[in-house]
């Protein structure tokens, strides 16, 4: 039932998306001032459609509290607990295990090289690298700086602009395209195909466990980078959703 | 004809000025690296440190970035409205606070591996140069605008996995400016950085 309404959602907000309203509402500044930045140099302010801004703030707020209290101290735990090695490892495994996203976004965008590469790359790590747990692709020129793709960048190459920006709870900054994207690779997440249940004595908690290793481990690289944002921020939402727009522009026209 | 060689005669002397210009200031790739290698040196030199990474690497990062042209370009347009003394004020704090930010990110731990790739040339005084920075068994793509300025290279921007560090201030200052002009940018800034000393 759950997977049937994601799936609706899914399609539902990939429609809206193709909508040409998402492309109209996505043009640069129109003010003076931002006129006069275009003129004066490359840096010039690009508006970012963000018609939820006050429930938007609200919900970082919520986060900025759930980050601090709740999972910055479940993070430091596990540090404490999990040698670097094992982290590493944990990342690396989690990432290969992942490769249907990288490899159906490229074969949707025509990148039919890279998808390629990305099939070599999951062979070379799964095979030679215990099954994903050690990063041999690092030692082979052509796989070893492949940029990372996912349905939302997908969707960026076809043209669909970002939509509404969004701030969701828990999960932190997004856009309407983003979020779609964001359902799709929930699909495309092999974790998320109940594989094992085909395993003999399959308790329901293997596959929770799996998803949940999988979010810590990923917790103390996130919050860092984070942190690191809102440190260096004279208005942390904006500072966070700016970089959040130039990341996912950065990652659509590589 | 005369006037076909004065112009070929005045652009072969512009060409050789410029190449001039560019020789006498270096590669812009070999002082960047001369930069970072010299920031490194310091953070991993395998000593305690005796005062804050942010004061230890003040000297390398003043000679490497411009901060001049960073501020501006960070406040925008808004810029020419500045008084001098608020254009000098507002450079020495967001020059502050780069500083600051840039040395917070260091911590203890394995040295970072750095692997250039060729430089972009973006116009004959601006290049970009791409890095790889494998760090903690993550890799992040770092690219560096250099800029001739004052006939040196100097660091313009910093665009780490696509977000410019210039376009993301900007985004701060531009709307602080249409609210409250340079008061605003300058409080703000120095709110800022009361608050990053005292959690030091």
């Amino acid at each position: 039932m759950k997977t049937r309404s994601l799936q609706i959602l899914f399609w539902l907000g990939l429609m809206i998306l193709a909508l040409p309203l998402g492309r109209a509402q996505q043009n640069p500044l129109p003010d003076a001032a931002a006129k006069a930045a275009a003129d004066e140099d490359e840096y010039a302010v690009v508006k970012i459609y963000d018609p939820l801004e006050p429930f938007n703030r609200t919900m970082f707020k919520f986060n900025d509290g759930l980050y601090d209290y709740v999972f910055q101290p479940i993070s430091k735990g596990y540090v404490k607990v999990t040698p670097a090695p094992v982290r590493m490892g944990l990342g690396n495994f989690f990432t290969n295990l992942k490769f249907p996203i990288r490899f159906v976004s490229t074969l949707l965008q025509g990148k039919f090289k890279h998808a390629g590469l990305e099939v070599k790359k999951f062979y070379v790590n799964t095979v030679a690298g215990l099954g994903g747990f050690i990063r041999i692709s690092d030692d082979v020129p052509d796989i070893a700086n492949l940029p990372s793709e996912d349905l939302g960048q997908t969707f960026g190459v076809w043209g669909i602009h970002n939509g509404p920006y969004l701030v969701l709870p828990v999960l932190g900054p997004g856009t309407a395209r983003d979020t779609v994207g964001l359902v799709g690779d929930y699909f495309l997440n092999p974790m998320h195909w109940n594989q094992l249940q085909h395993v003999d004595g399959y308790h329901w908690w293997w596959d929770t466990t799996l998803q949940a290793t999988d979010t810590v481990n990923s917790l103390p690289e996130l919050l860092k980078l984070y942190d690191e944002e809102k440190k260096a921020a004279l208005d942390p939402y904006l500072s966070v959703r700016s970089a959040y727009i130039q990341y996912r522009d950065a990652s659509v026209k590589q | 004809m005369r006037s076909i060689r004065l112009l070929f005669a005045s652009i072969v002397s512009f060409a050789a000025l410029s190449a001039a210009t560019v020789v006498q200031s270096g590669d812009p790739q070999q002082v960047l690296r001369s930069g970072i290698d010299e920031v490194l040196g310091i953070v991993y030199s395998g000593k305690t440190p005796t005062q804050p990474f942010s004061v230890l690497v003040r000297p390398v990062l003043e000679k490497n970035f411009s901060f001049d042209v960073i501020t501006r370009r960070a406040v925008g347009p808004g810029w020419r409205q500045f008084s001098l003394a608020q254009q000098q004020r507002t450079t020495v704090l967001f020059t502050e606070l780069v500083i600051h930010t840039y040395a917070d990110r260091f911590e203890a731990g394995a040295q970072p591996g750095i692997t250039y790739a060729a430089p972009v040339v973006l116009a004959p005084n601006k290049r970009e140069l791409p890095t790889t920075i494998d760090y903690a068994g993550k890799k992040y793509a770092v690219a560096y605008r250099m800029e001739l300025v004052s006939d040196q290279w100097r660091i313009c921007d910093v665009i780490i996995e696509g977000v410019s560090m210039i376009s993301n201030y900007r985004a701060q200052f531009d709307p602080m400016f249409q609210h409250g002009g340079a008061a605003e940018i300058i409080r703000s800034l120095e709110e800022k950085l009361v608050q990053i000393t005292a959690v030091k």
